[in-house]
């Protein structure tokens, strides 16, 4: 054991603990359906965490029950098992495992699934999001926090980045609930988002300000939709303001002690 | 990365035997398909081999199209290396490729239209192409006609793999068909198979070539690159 308690399966718990709640709202609320979903994707995602564990001696994770979950409820639905399953294939096995495994990974691997489904069958339906899972995504983020796995200053930026769009008049009525279980889902991963304090407050408020953006006008896309592809785009620019933040902070350095 | 062969023929005696000549034309025109593949282990050339493989056909022109070019130009350039003056070898070099370039894309444009529409400007990009530059400038302008043809003749056929393994796998799966044929029978057709849009769409070229990319390297270690950082060795990271 290092570091103590804390090692990387103990991150992937607490955040599936976080979680927990949204996902149960979305099994009561989705019924036997939702339940065959969620198993047929943990079936998927820990086939091919036991096919890396067997080819490449890379330890599995509880991370990929964690992609399993927001892949079934936020992919594309109306897809055959062979669309779904390939979708999923692609985005764990080339969003994350490739990488070397959880916590290597650059972009979420649900993120990746749902983009490639999104894009590969665009005549397939988003999923809707109702009132109570929002509200359970708002649960999960205070959750996350308190439990020290997500950052507060992510949803701090995003908060106020929505709370600006507000204040002008341009609040995503429409968006919000999708946008806050998307958040909770994908965009506070660990792993992906940004690692320095001023780069996830900047990465909160890019998650937020491109959501009201597309919501104002993207023509014809659905709450999910528009809300994965901001959290794509956010999480594909956390690196660049991870850097932004520490050359920021070289300057400041630079300016004190010459 | 010209092959060893390169600056082979200025020193080897006037008279070499035949058979010594043939293995090495031999080698100047298999080595560019696999072990020195020019789009997988040098990664030259993609933007047109990403551009052009939505569909079988237009692959197989742009093939022929590039590999007509690239060795007419090594040919050219090779009989008259010793005249080009090296301070402005480059310029030579453009003005011939780029000749070859219009005459190739008119000869498409007159017996094969749609196709030539579909590539639309890449048949005239050829002239940029770093495969044909790369050959000419490393390869024929040190080589006699002969050996420069065949090097010229296996980059371009080396291309050509590449594109026609990309150019299948994306019309075959985007579309489900071949050459304009259904194979696969689409959903709207009334068959069974649900095209993957995203075929279609640049990036699933990306990802096909990296597929490419690194089967080709876990087959063959040694095209891999060496790693850029080896992390430093910690308590922390050791199991």
């Amino acid at each position: 054991m290092i570091r103590g308690l804390w090692d990387r399966e103990t991150v992937a718990l607490l955040m599936i603990a976080a979680v927990a709640p949204l996902a149960a709202a979305w099994l009561w609320y989705g019924g036997v359906p939702a339940a065959l979903r969620l198993v047929m994707m943990l079936l998927i995602a820990g086939a091919w965490h036991l096919i890396f564990l067997l080819a490449r001696a890379q330890p599995p994770s509880y991370a990929g029950a964690l992609t399993a979950l927001a892949v079934a409820m936020l992919a594309p639905g109306g897809l055959g098992p062979l669309q779904i399953a390939l979708g999923l294939s692609f985005g764990v096995v080339m969003g994350e495992l490739v990488f070397g495994g959880w916590g290597r990974n650059i972009v979420n691997p649900a993120t990746v699934t749902a983009m490639f489904l999104g894009f590969g069958f665009p005549a397939a339906g988003w999923p809707g999001v109702t009132a109570p899972l929002a509200w359970a995504a708002i649960g999960g983020v205070a959750l996350g926090v308190g439990f020290g796995v997500m950052s507060a200053r992510l949803a701090a930026g995003a908060i106020v980045a929505a709370a600006i769009a507000w204040a002008a008049g341009m609040a995503p009525d429409r968006a919000w609930m999708a946008a806050a279980v998307v958040f909770v889902l994908l965009v506070a991963d660990p792993v992906t988002s940004a690692a320095t304090a001023l780069g996830r407050w900047l990465e909160g408020a890019a998650y937020a300000g491109l959501v009201v953006l597309f919501a104002a006008n993207w023509q014809g896309a659905t709450p999910v939709q528009l809300s994965v592809a901001a959290a794509f785009l956010a999480s594909l620019a956390a690196p660049l303001l991870d850097e932004l933040a520490l050359w920021a902070w070289l300057q400041r350095r630079g300016r004190i002690h010459g | 990365m010209p092959p060893p062969a390169a600056a082979a023929p200025a020193t080897t005696p006037a008279a070499p035997t035949v058979g010594l000549s043939r293995q090495r034309l031999w080698r100047a025109l298999t080595e560019p398909l696999l072990r020195q593949n020019p789009v997988t282990l040098q990664i030259l050339g993609i933007c047109s081999a990403l551009a052009v493989t939505t569909s079988l056909a237009a692959a197989l022109t742009m093939s022929a199209a590039l590999t007509a070019v690239v060795v007419m130009a090594a040919g050219i350039i090779s009989v008259i290396r010793r005249h080009i003056p090296p301070s402005i070898r480059n310029i030579v070099q453009i003005v011939i490729i780029a000749s070859l370039v219009v005459v190739i894309d008119q000869v498409i444009r007159a017996y094969l239209p749609d196709l030539s529409r579909r590539l639309s400007v890449f048949v005239s990009l050829i002239a940029t192409n770093c495969i044909v530059m790369g050959r000419t400038e490393s390869f024929a302008r040190r080589n006699p006609p002969l050996p420069a043809m065949a090097d010229a003749l296996g980059n371009g056929l080396g291309y050509s793999i590449v594109l026609i393994l990309i150019g299948t796998v994306r019309e075959l799966f985007g579309a489900g068909t071949l050459m304009g044929r259904p194979i696969l029978v689409s959903v709207d057709a009334g068959g069974w198979y649900e095209p993957l849009g995203l075929m279609l769409l640049p990036p699933s070229a990306f990802f096909l070539l990296g597929f490419l990319v690194w089967a080709v390297r876990s087959r063959w270690p040694e095209q891999a690159e060496p790693p850029d950082f080896v992390p430093p060795d910690v308590a922390e990271g050791r199991p």
